[in-house]
């Protein structure tokens, strides 16, 4: 490769970069905090089928069947030029962050759902039978623990959505990645501007998994952490 | 961990620029040996290039191309690319050379080398025809989409700053997701070259021709390894016998329709 390096164009547009990865972590974080509610909702509803199936059921399973056996892209692309078809047009901002909730919820209810079997039925029985109420059994004895469970699948996901955040350049999101492309396209300095961005990322999920484990660390010594 | 794949990054760096330093032939050459030239096309782009009926690449890009294959004596290897994949192409070797409608900016040329021009284009937009958009001030204040990297992009930003909220630009990652935003009217209006306006605006029922962008002509070139003179200086060669030729003349007819633009500037030498 006959190519000589270029930094000074990339250094110049550092501080829009490190803006632009704001844009990404604020979609990352917005669709974790909305996929953590509806993914609780879905689990809730797919642990409470047993047996008879009400479409809410159905609706349930749907999503995190969808969500999780298509790829991230087709569900961006669906949310931007899919319901575009049907005249429903929502800014790149939203259709990253729709499409980004929606596959998170389906990975999160999973998670969940697992959480919540891997809590064996005595323990809710036994909070009964020292007197707590079932909203108490759940906010001191079972959350807790489905927490520390879901402690690093949730992590992960967190990661996941970051990253998968960059997908949003294809439907016309400036995120991280696509400010990168864009002002890469001006100079043609694609290899320094991608390495940069490389090691944006890798600086922003290192920060991730730091802050997840010392959370961690801090909601969970008492368990002998997680 | 760390310390381990730094190890490997340089281990790699060091074998590449190994790979490299004993590469000595030209592009030329490369290519006569090879016995195919590895040309990259835009393919999203009618009718200088796309996708006929057979699914086959078609356009004029595409023949010029097969020209210049044939005036090497080698099989066309023909590469699909978008706009911004055009330069990574070059840079990392896997295409000999660009036909891909690539407008030759200074700030470019720093990067990738530039034959002389071999297309030239007027900047013109398509409209949605909701959209009551008739001159270039219409624009303003309306959603307007073009494809990132191209320079129609470029020259509209310098109307960023005087338009201020009025300026709505969005960028797509190609020519076809800014037809399919006007047409569905997620924008108001794209940008790209006047040729390319015309058949899609008689494709679409939802679009029309807009107003022609006053920006200044589009002159495209193909692109190459910057350092490889002598190669550019054999795409030159190329661009100017296609002229001398009536080929030039010819393939413009066959896929544009018109007559084919002058490709000198007066009053100076390239």
């Amino acid at each position: 490769m006959d190519y000589n390096f270029h930094w000074q164009p990339v250094i110049g547009r550092l501080p829009d970069l490190l803006l632009a990865s704001l844009d990404t972590l604020q979609v990352a974080a917005l669709s974790i905090v909305l996929g953590i509610v509806i993914g609780l909702l879905l689990a809730i509803l797919r642990m409470n089928a047993r047996g008879r199936w009400t479409p809410l059921q159905w609706f349930a399973v749907a999503w995190i069947e969808i969500a999780r056996n298509t790829p991230v892209l087709f569900q961006l692309f669906f949310f931007g030029f899919g319901l575009g078809a049907w005249g429903w047009h929502l800014s790149p901002f939203m259709i990253v962050l729709a499409g980004l909730s929606f596959n998170c919820a389906g990975y999160l209810a999973e998670n969940f759902r697992g959480g919540f079997q891997s809590i064996p039925d005595t323990q809710y029985r036994a909070a009964r039978s020292v007197g707590m109420s079932a909203g108490q059994t759940y906010y001191h004895i079972i959350i807790p623990q489905v927490l520390r469970k879901v402690w690093h699948p949730l992590t992960n996901q967190i990661v996941w959505a970051v990253l998968m955040s960059s997908l949003g350049m294809l439907v016309g999101y400036q995120e991280l990645t696509g400010s990168a492309q864009y002002f890469a396209s001006r100079t043609y300095r694609i290899f320094e501007y991608f390495a940069v961005v490389a090691l944006i990322y890798y600086a922003l999920v290192k920060l991730i998994l730091m802050a997840s484990r010392m959370l961690g660390w801090r909601l969970f010594r008492s368990e002998g952490g997680v | 961990m760390l310390k381990k794949l730094l190890t490997l990054f340089h281990c790699s760096a060091l074998g590449a620029l190994l790979a490299s330093g004993f590469a000595l032939a030209d592009t030329l050459d490369e290519v006569v040996d090879r016995g195919t030239l590895r040309c990259a096309v835009v393919l999203d782009f009618p009718p200088i290039g796309y996708w006929n009926d057979n699914n086959e690449p078609a356009g004029f890009d595409v023949e010029y191309c097969k020209d210049l294959a044939n005036s090497l004596g080698v099989e066309v290897d023909l590469i699909p690319a978008t706009w911004s994949e055009r330069l990574p192409l070059i840079v990392t070797g896997r295409a000999d050379v660009v036909i891909g409608s690539t407008s030759d900016s200074l700030e470019r040329a720093q990067t990738v080398g530039f034959s002389i021009p071999y297309a030239v284009f007027v900047s013109q937009a398509i409209v949605n025809t909701d959209s009551g958009i008739e001159t270039f001030e219409d624009m303003r204040g309306k959603k307007v989409a073009a494809g990132v990297g191209t320079v129609q992009e470029q020259w509209y930003e310098e109307y960023a700053d005087d338009w201020g909220d009025d300026y709505r630009y969005q960028g797509y990652q190609s020519e076809n997701e800014v037809f399919l935003a006007v047409e569905q009217g997620k924008v108001d209006a794209g940008m790209t070259g006047n040729i390319v306006a015309g058949p899609i605006a008689q494709r679409f029922d939802n679009i029309e021709l807009g107003p022609v962008l006053p920006f200044t002509a589009d002159y495209v070139s193909m692109a190459g390894p910057r350092k490889d003179v002598s190669w550019l200086n054999y795409l030159n060669l190329f661009i100017q016998q296609q002229v001398r030729t009536g080929r030039y003349e010819e393939l413009w007819a066959q896929f544009v329709g018109s007559d084919a633009p002058d490709l000198t500037v007066g009053g100076v030498y390239y």
